[in-house]
């Protein structure tokens, strides 16, 4: 994965990996689905970086998703990612609020829940 | 005067549903003023009055009390009739023993303009006086009576059931005054027998001839929950005869710190801003009006706007400039004419922007009348989620997406129910109906906790309140101690102490720092670590533990600036390190220096540690792992060591290997609070939610302020199916949790 500024880099990396484990999937069997996540390091649609994470074929990539439609996009901002994915921020909430922005089927964004991300250990 | 009635319960008054003869607002102000009639002359005297700096203060902090109710209960939509009147007992309950103590503390001799009053000094609320005054109008005799209530708690009195007048408290007065009382009552008797608590309040009950029986918790819930939130802890705080009285004891400190009359006006403040209770009232409010335009008229909005209007009315009628400039005016009227302008950037905080666009979107959408969109808008929509739904499709109504085609060809209703259908298997826990109360209430306890967060995040050290080693002759010694004996929360405790009396002392900032971090809380090590950083520029190990610490929190720049300063402040491998590199610092420069220095002292056990960290900088997990590993064989005995090979591990998604490398740590160090957090992630990570929630509840029960591993838990929870127990998480109740989840 290219070297990326962004906090949230580290969590795809994290999550890339994981998806090769036993628990990720399962995820991926439980899901199936693909999200496109547009993070922002500052203010949402600037300078986005976009990851793809692909919980069909059990994949994090680079770069807007080639395979046809994602079921779901987000645009939000580096620090909003990582607080919806540590369980911080409720993405419901977070969308009323206008700190997330979602294209695409409903139904698959309800889906994106900390859950799904594992989390970072502490030095 | 538009306040005055508000206080006296004049015709316009906007609180609908609450007698004359109790008004708990007029009682109030009694119980702050005096009598009614010399409240009324008080009142018309007060925003002129330059005299008296007690009665100027009084009054300022009483409008700002009052004030404030607009401010709080407004988000519980489910009584919209009834909670004017409830959240007027609501706050003139909680905060009435505040009330009480401020008003004994006014009158004590340091302030003498009081005694002079003889209105003042009739006034029931004295130590001395245990027999309330049972004459005068019903609310006076109703607040003294309370007030004696308080102070047989106090002087440990028993209350006499008086026989009262009759005070002409409707069934809901009675039943929050009951509820109320028996909170109220477990705090101030907390130390007495459950007898001696039970017949006060009895006592109490019968003689305002209220059923003692049925404990319904009908009312609100808000303030209850704060209330049994703040008594739980209180319970589960270390066995400590003065628990309960934690809250007196707060406000005492907070007395003598401040040392005046306002204290609880200030705390009030500090706690919520200065324009604090306007903000909230903005904030709620913007949701209001959001979820307003996504729901069409509702009638809980209608009564919302109506009291806003009604609330804007009175207020307007005062003449005082001080009331017609004030913000809370203007955002007020504003608010009840409905025209809600979200660009205004003066009246609102920049976080509220953003909700504000897209209700201002939606509603520019809606009225565009996009055909499909109002086929949305005209169904019926009585769930909270569908309207979610629907305010999400109708703002992308515009946009010519081809979903948006595709869809319009669907059932309407189907997607609807299917929606419908998700929220109410709750993925999320939340249940459809109360999702957008959960919302707001969340927001506002964000909004409170971000306050401190926020500090912490821009270098600035939260101190805990109540320490009880303030004042504690050798509190460094202390401090040390405990966390020899693996105390951490406690040695956290001694050592603030320690830096609050010697703040130039590094060695206590630093203890500090590595305490805080064992504790699972990078934000307060940060903090700590900054401030030894300050006192003590060239101290290793603090060097070392910030670099740590901003890796933990994926702070790539800074994490290297200081693993960097490391190096250049080593006597033996400063060479290496050029300062010019400072200016600007690549991984790849930085990496091959502290490459050269393993070359150079390759039996260096710390040179290889600080390697391990840069590693995990650039995530190159394997060469941590091996610099760790390294580092162990000359160094077995270091638990955080351990620890950092296993957070390593685990962040590679080496998640089994990592369970026993923490496992190392945690034999030497029972209670290394960042490692039984550790053991929960790594379970978690591996799909074992049962056992990762023992950890996690395990870890909480030594340090219950880990904020992580709250929010760990709670998702913990959800996976395992456990959602009996998500609102013993929300309430951190760690007694259930534990005997639910031993270890």
């Amino acid at each position: 994965m290219a070297k990326s500024s962004l906090k949230s880099a580290a969590l795809m990396e994290q999550m890339k990996a994981h998806l090769s484990t036993d628990a990720g999937k399962d995820i991926v069997k439980k899901l199936n689905l693909v999200f496109q996540l547009n993070i922002a390091p500052k203010k949402i649609g600037f300078n986005e970086e976009i990851f793809v994470v692909d919980l069909k074929k059990g994949e994090v990539t680079q770069g807007p998703y080639e395979g046809g439609k994602p079921d779901a996009t987000f645009s939000f901002t580096d620090e909003d990612f990582i607080k919806i994915a540590s369980g911080k921020m409720n993405p419901q909430i977070a969308f009323m609020r206008g700190a997330i922005k979602i294209k695409g089927s409903m139904s698959a964004a309800t889906k994106f829940t900390p859950d799904i991300f594992p989390k970072p250990s502490k030095m | 005067m538009a306040m005055r009635e508000l206080v006296s319960g004049g015709a316009a008054c906007a609180v609908p549903g609450s007698s004359s003869s109790s008004n708990p607002l007029g009682a109030l102000a009694n119980a702050l003023i005096g009598s009614s009639s010399k409240t009324q002359e008080r009142l018309q005297e007060i925003p002129t009055q330059s005299n008296g700096i007690s009665e100027g203060n009084l009054y300022p902090g009483g409008q700002e009390a009052i004030n404030a109710l607009p401010g709080s209960e407004l988000d519980h939509l489910q009584h919209p009739s009834s909670q004017g009147s409830a959240f007027l007992h609501n706050f003139r309950s909680s905060d009435q023993n505040r009330f009480a103590d401020a008003w004994d503390d006014i009158q004590t001799p340091q302030m003498p303009p009081f005694q002079g009053r003889n209105g003042l000094t009739n006034f029931p609320l004295e130590h001395t006086r245990v027999q309330p005054n049972l004459e005068g109008p019903p609310q006076r005799v109703l607040s003294s009576f309370l007030h004696s209530f308080v102070n047989s708690g106090h002087q440990g009195l028993p209350l006499h059931p008086t026989q009262l007048p009759s005070l002409g408290l409707s069934e809901g007065d009675k039943k929050c005054i009951r509820d109320r009382s028996s909170i109220m009552a477990r705090h101030i008797f907390a130390d007495k027998s459950e007898d001696f608590l039970n017949s006060q309040v009895n006592a109490l009950l019968s003689s305002l001839d209220i059923d003692t029986d049925i404990r319904s918790r009908g009312g609100p819930p808000g303030r209850f929950q704060e209330m049994e939130e703040y008594w739980n802890d209180s319970q589960v705080m270390q066995p400590n005869p003065h628990a309960a009285d934690g809250w007196i004891a707060e406000f005492g400190q907070n007395r003598l710190q401040l040392a005046d009359p306002n204290a609880w006006a200030h705390s009030f403040e500090k706690q919520h801003g200065a324009n604090g209770w306007a903000s909230e009232f903005e904030h709620e409010q913007s949701q209001l009006t959001s979820y307003d335009h996504m729901r069409g008229a509702s009638i809980p909005n209608l009564a919302a706007m109506e009291q806003t209007r009604m609330l804007a009315h009175t207020l307007a009628q005062n003449d005082d400039p001080k009331f017609q400039n004030s913000k809370f005016l203007r955002f007020l009227s504003k608010m009840s004419q409905g025209d809600f302008n979200m660009d205004e950037n003066q009246f609102r905080p920049p976080v509220i922007s953003a909700p504000g666009d897209w209700a201002t979107e939606y509603q520019q959408q809606y009225n565009k009348g996009q055909s499909w969109a109002d086929q949305f808008a005209h169904e019926e929509l009585a769930h909270a989620p569908e309207a979610w739904a629907n305010e999400f499709s109708t703002k992308h109504g515009p946009v010519n997406d081809q979903w948006v085609d595709e869809f319009s060809k669907l059932n309407v209703q189907d997607w609807a129910d299917e929606f419908g259908d998700q929220m109410g298997k709750g993925v999320l826990g939340d249940s459809s109906a109360d999702n957008w109360a959960d919302a707001y209430d969340e927001y506002v306890n964000e909004q409170a906790t971000a306050k401190q967060r926020s500090e912490a995040s821009r270098g600035v050290y939260v101190f805990s309140d109540l320490n009880p080693y303030v004042g504690h002759p050798n509190p460094m010694k202390e401090g040390q101690e405990l966390f020899r004996k693996g105390l951490l929360s406690e040695a956290v405790l001694a050592l603030e102490a320690e830096v609050l009396k010697n703040p130039d002392n590094a060695e206590g900032w630093r203890l500090l720092g590595i305490a805080n971090a064992e504790n699972d809380d990078d934000q307060q090590a940060i903090a700590s670590m900054m401030r030894a950083q300050e006192v003590d520029p060239t101290n290793l190990e603090v060097l070392l533990a910030l670099g740590v610490s901003h890796t933990n929190e994926l702070e790539q720049q800074a994490a290297l600036k200081y693993l960097y300063s490391w190096l250049s402040h080593h006597p033996k491998y400063s060479t290496i390190a050029p300062p010019e590199l400072f200016e600007s610092l690549y991984y790849a420069d930085v990496s091959r220096c502290f490459n050269d220095a393993a070359k150079m002292a390759p039996e260096d056990a710390d040179v290889h540690i600080v390697l391990g960290v840069l590693y995990n900088l650039s995530r190159e997990y394997d060469k941590a792992i091996e610099s760790f590993k390294t580092a162990l064989e000359l160094k077995p005995r270091d638990y955080s060591l351990w620890n950092k090979l296993g957070a390593t591990q685990a962040n590679s998604v080496q998640s089994a290997d990592a369970i026993l490398a923490y496992q190392q740590a945690l034999d030497i160090k029972p209670n290394y609070v960042r490692a039984w957090a550790n053991m929960g992630i790594s379970y978690a990570n591996q799909g074992m939610y049962e056992d990762s929630i023992r950890y996690y509840v395990r870890a909480l029960a030594m340090n219950p302020k880990a904020d992580n591993a709250w929010q760990y838990l709670r998702i913990s929870l959800s996976c395992a199916s456990r959602n009996d127990m998500l609102d013993a998480c929300d309430a951190r109740n760690l007694d259930v949790l534990q005997k639910e989840f031993p270890l």
